[in-house]
């Protein structure tokens, strides 16, 4: 499994864990750009259910660096919300892995 | 073949005669010890090759000790700290030489090492290979906790064990392992699991730990009391083919402290929804997946302890920045290292507005497991939807107790609905397989073709090939008596059951039961 570059107006997903067991990918190619904000709204209505099975406890990161898209309600935690994922961009989707 | 109980009794004098063994090879390497410090006392200077017991003493001191004995007696406060000369043992240099001449430890860092003690909570995937390097490496003290037994189907991948030990706790068998393999290393061992209750005093005497659990709560509950007493956190997880690796709370400041390192808490504020922890017996482990994380643990440590003496070029004058290390074996690359960001503004363990206390998790008022979610043992049927394995095994070779049918291949339809390739490691005769993953993910309704046939979207295979026999009872069975049950309740609702003209129901307690009540020698895996 290698990630192969995403083509011209894509970014990159990659599926780590749980998220790949859920959407049965290790990774895709989606449209850019997109507001990191509405990211997991998209992954739902592609992958129903996502959200709550996976997404709400993950980490979030782009382009190797980590996100926060979930504040605590008022907004100063969520500080990526705004950020734009653009064309060529690679993100990943990190449930914590928790056995050993 | 042995009867069980003459097995029962040689494995129970193996174990006792191993007990006796690991305390006699602790007693001898404490005695050894102690010997080599009464000796570099005693002796410090010991460099005749004469043996002075040999001369007569009838005739008086022999000349040639005569002035060694008289400088003995005139400066035996002079003499004594001769046996400090070299800060470690003659044997340690040898030992430790081929890291000791690595500019990043050096006999700073030795010592380092030497003097450090570090707790590992959690003898298994993770904590083996930890164990096994740290304690190679010559930290002081490492201590060992872990409430478990050694099972058979550890083996693959903890290597401290061995399959005589299985039976023995783990930290015993543990040690057994460690003590052999360095007898300078201090191995204490607490054989029962972390509680919030003790886990500020069990983990107040080291100075760092390593997280080699296999839970959410203990996750949380380890980061939350590494915050609260100052200790840097190494923390690893694997699962399958997937690993992840972080330094945590390093370094070690106090909450609220923003130049401290992120907590577990700050890069994974929420915990996964319990129905998604998925545990190394049910998933799968890759033994060499969790060794590499257990290693990288034990090389984490050796750096943070060591990053203050490291003498080497590259050296960084402050720490590394905080990430999260990815590894997943199948996939290109391997290795993914991300970078975190510093303490989270709002964390309720390592900020300003921290809310975790010392109290709050002595006392119990902060419950980890209700934090995490507990699974309840999936209750999903009512008893008509249900069968034994006992009435089970009648219906494949006896009258049908619902139907009255006399015994058939053909009477009914056994579905497995294990993955693939947990089928195809064994199966019962007659099943088909339709694995959990296709059920679940099979979207409900299935409008039939007969209504709005050009809308509707094409029906999965497994359901035709169910709606082809709509006569034959469906009995669905799986590895332990879960996933059966979800799934007749979704063929229920995929309308297999004919509006309740066809029986589908579950196997109680799955292939496990099976394997109990029915069939011995059918595999345990």
């Amino acid at each position: 499994m290698g990630v192969s570059k995403a083509p011209e107006g894509h970014f990159s997903i990659l599926y780590f864990a749980a998220a790949s067991t859920f959407t049965a990918k290790s990774s895709e190619h989606l449209l850019a750009p997109l507001a990191a904000g509405q990211l997991f709204a998209l992954l739902e209505q592609r992958y129903p259910g996502i959200t709550d099975k996976v997404l709400t406890s993950c980490a979030v990161t782009v382009n190797l660096e980590y996100i926060d898209l979930e504040g605590d309600g008022d907004g100063d935690d969520a500080e990526h919300r705004d950020l734009v994922i653009k064309a060529g961009d690679e993100v990943a989707i990190i449930p914590p892995v928790s056995s050993g | 073949m042995a009867p069980r109980s003459l097995l029962e009794s040689l494995r129970q004098q193996i174990a006792s005669c191993e007990t006796q063994l690991q305390d006699l090879r602790q007693q001898l390497a404490e005695a050894e010890r102690s010997e080599r410090q009464r000796r570099a006392h005693d002796h410090p200077q010991h460099t005749s090759s004469i043996d002075p017991l040999t001369h007569d003493m009838s005739y008086g001191i022999h000349d040639d000790f005569r002035s060694e004995v008289f400088a003995v007696l005139s400066h035996v406060d002079e003499q004594r700290p001769a046996a400090s000369r070299w800060p470690l043992e003659p044997t340690e240099y040898k030992r430790y030489g081929r890291q000791l001449i690595m500019p990043q430890i050096g006999i700073q860092g030795q010592l380092r090492l030497k003097n450090a003690s570090i707790l590992i909570v959690g003898v298994g995937g993770l904590g083996c290979p930890a164990a096994a390097y740290l304690v190679g490496a010559g930290i002081g003290t490492v201590g060992l906790i872990d409430g478990d037994v050694v099972e058979e189907s550890n083996l693959h991948r903890q290597i401290l064990h061995s399959t005589a030990r299985v039976g023995m706790t783990k930290v015993d068998s543990a040690r057994v392992y460690l003590s052999s393999l360095n007898p300078n290393v201090n191995i204490i061992a607490h054989a029962s699991r972390l509680t919030p209750e003790t886990a500020l005093q069990t983990v107040r005497p080291y100075d760092l730990v390593l997280d080699c659990t296999d839970t959410p709560a203990s996750r949380y509950l380890i980061s939350d009391t590494c915050v609260l007493l100052g200790k840097p956190l190494v923390s690893a997880s694997a699962l399958r083919t997937d690993g992840q690796l972080m330094v945590l709370n390093n370094p070690p400041l106090p909450p609220g402290e923003v130049q401290g390192g992120p907590c577990y808490r700050c890069v994974f504020p929420k915990p996964p929804p319990p129905e998604s922890v998925v545990s190394c017996g049910d998933g799968g482990i890759l033994g060499p997946v969790v060794g590499t994380m257990g290693v990288l643990q034990a090389l984490e440590a050796i750096k943070v302890l060591t990053r203050e003496t490291d003498q080497s070029p590259v050296r960084s004058s402050t720490p590394d920045p905080p990430s999260l290390l990815i590894f997943s074996a199948y996939a290109s690359p391997m290795f993914r290292s991300i970078r975190l960001r510093n303490r989270k503004a709002k964390c309720a363990a390592c900020s300003a507005q921290a809310s975790i206390s010392a109290e709050a998790i002595t006392s119990g008022s902060l419950d980890y497991v209700q934090f995490c979610g507990a699974i309840n043992p999936v209750d999903a049927l009512k008893a008509n939807e249900r069968i034994s394995v006992d009435n089970y095994a009648k219906v494949r070779l006896e009258v049908n107790p619902f139907t009255g049918t006399e015994p058939s291949k053909d009477s009914h339809i056994l579905v497995d609905v294990r993955e693939k390739v947990q089928f195809d490691i064994c199966n019962l005769e007659g099943s088909v397989n339709i694995p959990f993953s296709v059920v679940s993910s099979t979207q409900a309704p299935i409008t039939s073709s007969q209504n709005n046939g050009e809308q509707t979207p094409a029906v999965p295979e497994w359901v035709s090939a169910l709606r082809s026999h709509p006569e034959k009872p469906i009995f669905i069975v799986c590895r332990l008596g879960n996933d059966s049950q979800i799934s007749v309740k979704k063929m229920k609702e995929l309308g297999l059951d004919n509006g309740g003209q066809r029986w589908i129901g579950d196997i109680k307690g799955g292939l496990r039961a099976w394997r109990e009540n029915i069939d011995p020698e059918f595999p345990d895996y």
